[in-house]
């Protein structure tokens, strides 16, 4: 899929936002200052989900991370006092993540060439149904209450294709939630409250 | 000096090959334009949004302003008392009062705060609620912006960005009042927000649909307001949305009485104003989802009718006319709920409120998705509703079991919700203490078990 004209625009205009955003998390000094930026890189990672014409994905991306997660985030790093960090923002562990950091950069720009060359991510030509459903544009005067092709299709597939790793990860989010709850309110505390 | 060097160069090279770059910039823009942006395109996507978006900002806060003298003069009444009466017959004029009062007002931002954040709050805020306006279904046809395929989902998100106006708002001011207002509204926000997205899911059973003027038309074409079928997550939605928008009972963020003012203690002046028009902005919003989700939207029943007696040339209006105004009945009556119930209930307790939000909203949210899907699925093995293309299809004798059954279904929530709250624990510690002494817990774990 070529990207001309609007799409273009908009492709470009998200994708620097997203990594000079992305940029600033790493290298602001204030910590709330970094979640404010990683607020950016994830709305306009949304914006890139809305030209894939995943719409779902793009409203869900919003929801979940942006309203919930970091609105956790930001609950936590009001909590904590974080002044030291903003003193002093380097540890020696700083050479090897960004050694580690080049690494995997390294090895994602090597994946994403070698797959560009034996002729893109889809190894077979996709079928017709996911052809349509990609070039499949909303319609502005749609008939009562259809289902937008999008929710649809990822409901279905939820189900059915990726029922296995949606189980999987979200028995591993109980148990993070199970286990968090385990560490803050253990027995030894609960008794010194009583 | 590897970099002071490169920066240097930078700094020496940059405006040539800048200015080249600009004036390329500024070659090619007139060229892509023309081929990118048709006169069509230009009046389809730009002018008439653009008209459309004006007049409906203008009505909108013209709205709010009047809200704020709504809530006062109900409070008045609700308390005995007159209201504002003075400026204006009737104190009709009072919110323009206001409004210029808080404009020449000095703009105070407090010496330690961390002002860009403290700038960027309100506007956070304000941005969040008025976006969401465009995609509210006032009334068929012309009356709505825009009608994008995952509506409710969009508003759904965009309003909970905009808690992050609050949240930073109380940190930046540096102040402590406030970071307490901040902390308690996204403890409250997080657990609301968990509670509105499950009640709409078992919404979203009957709707089909996640477009907002698609949820109408699904009403319109069954004639029939989902409040029959969906009791149990009205009543859910409603109490989260109230706690969603900040209002008293669940006003914890603001807590004036508590907190000074909550988030807002450090901003005056105009900025104050911006907060204050976004929390009511987001009542109206609130209020049209509920009224979309629930009550028809801008449909009643027998409208079509009514439109089919009048000559053709006139039905079209007759009916965008009828649904703005059975749209804005609606809100109207969700709204004076809200102020109703902001000066009748006595405000939440902390763990009040979230024992409320996690104990009795979620399991209640929960346990009707699951009702509801069983309801459906039952209605649709009857042969009582067919899915045709993802319109929904029934006869009378659908509409009765789905109304019967949504009713029905309130009694397996309550018994529930009973049986969860009479064996859990309360959320506050000092219940704990001295309902369920440390001796019997270490005995007797199983939860089905009543302390002595």
């Amino acid at each position: 899929m070529l990207l001309v004209g609007w799409e273009a625009l908009f492709f470009w205009l998200l994708t620097l936002a997203a990594l000079f955003a992305a940029v600033f998390t790493v290298s602001a000094h204030n910590p709330v200052h970094c979640a404010l930026f990683l607020i950016s890189t994830l709305i306009a990672t949304a914006g890139l989900f809305l030209l894939l014409r995943a719409e779902f994905v793009a409203g869900a991306q919003i929801l979940v991370y942006v309203g919930g997660i970091l609105v956790l985030f930001l609950f936590v790093l009001m909590l904590v006092n974080t002044r030291s960090e903003v003193e002093n923002p380097f540890n020696r562990q700083d050479k090897v993540g960004a050694f580690i950091a080049v690494l995997v950069g390294l090895a994602l720009l090597g994946a994403v060439t070698y797959t560009q060359q034996r002729g893109g991510f889809f190894k077979t030509k996709p079928s017709a149904d996911r052809l349509a459903i990609e070039n499949a544009r909303p319609d502005p005067n749609a008939p009562a209450g259809v289902i937008s092709a999008d929710t649809e299709t990822l409901g279905v597939t939820l189900y059915t294709r990726a029922v296995l790793p949606f189980e999987i990860a979200s028995v591993l989010l109980l148990m993070a939630i199970v286990g968090s709850v385990l560490l803050a309110r253990d027995r030894r505390q609960e008794e010194t409250y009583d | 000096m590897m970099i002071q060097w490169l920066w240097i160069t930078a700094l020496h090279v940059a405006p040539k090959w800048l200015e080249s770059l600009v004036e390329q910039l500024f070659a090619a823009l007139p060229v892509w334009l023309t081929s990118n942006l048709t006169p069509t395109d230009a009046t389809d996507f730009i002018v008439w949004p653009l008209l459309q978006i004006g007049v409906m900002l203008l009505i909108v806060l013209t709205v709010v302003a009047y809200l704020t003298l709504a809530e006062r003069k109900v409070s008045a009444w609700i308390q005995v008392r007159v209201g504002p009466n003075r400026t204006g017959p009737l104190g009709l004029l009072q919110p323009a009062a206001d409004g210029i009062k808080l404009l020449i007002k000095e703009d105070v931002i407090p010496f330690k705060a961390d002002k860009v954040v403290f700038t960027l709050a309100p506007i956070i805020s304000m941005v969040c609620a008025f976006i969401v306006l465009a995609v509210l279904p006032y009334g068929p046809h012309y009356a709505s912006i825009t009608n994008i395929n995952i509506g409710l989902l969009f508003i759904l998100s965009v309003s909970s960005v905009g808690v992050l106006g609050i949240i930073l708002g109380g940190w930046a001011s540096n102040s402590k009042y406030p970071l307490l207002g901040a902390l308690r509204s996204s403890a409250q926000m997080v657990s609301y927000e968990a509670a509105i997205g499950l009640t709409i899911v078992s919404a979203l059973i009957f709707t089909r649909t996640f477009s907002m003027q698609g949820i109408v038309e699904a009403q319109r074409s069954l004639g029939v307001w989902f409040i029959l079928f969906l009791f149990p997550s009205f009543i859910v939605f409603l109490v989260s949305a109230v706690a969603e928008t900040n209002r008293a009972p669940f006003d914890l963020a603001e807590a004036e009485s508590e907190l000074v003012g909550g988030f807002h203690t450090e901003y005056s002046g105009f900025r104050f104003s911006i907060f204050f028009i976004a929390e009511y902005t987001n009542m109206v919003v609130v209020s049209a989802i509920a009224a979309t989700l629930y009550l028809g939207g801008w449909y009643v029943p027998g409208m079509d009718w009514v439109a089919a007696q009048l000559p053709a040339a006139y039905r079209e209006a007759a009916l965008t006319l009828m649904g703005v105004t059975a749209f804005s009945i609606k809100c109207g009556a969700i709204l004076y709920l809200f102020i109703w119930m902001r000066w009748t209930f006595p405000r939440y307790r902390y763990d009040q409120l979230m024992e409320l939000g996690w104990k009795w909203l979620m399991p209640a949210a929960l346990a009707n998705i699951v009702l509801t899907a069983t309801i459906f699925i039952l209605g649709k093995e009857l042969g009582l509703v067919r899915s045709v293309k993802g319109v929904l299809e029934m006869a009378w004798q659908g509409k009765v079991f789905f109304t019967v059954a949504g009713f029905l279904s309130l009694f397996p929530i309550l018994a529930l919700l009973n049986a969860i709250n009479r064996n859990s624990r309360s959320f506050n510690l000092r219940a704990q203490r001295t309902t369920i002494p440390l001796s019997t817990r270490k005995v007797k774990l199983s939860p089905g078990v009543k302390p002595a």
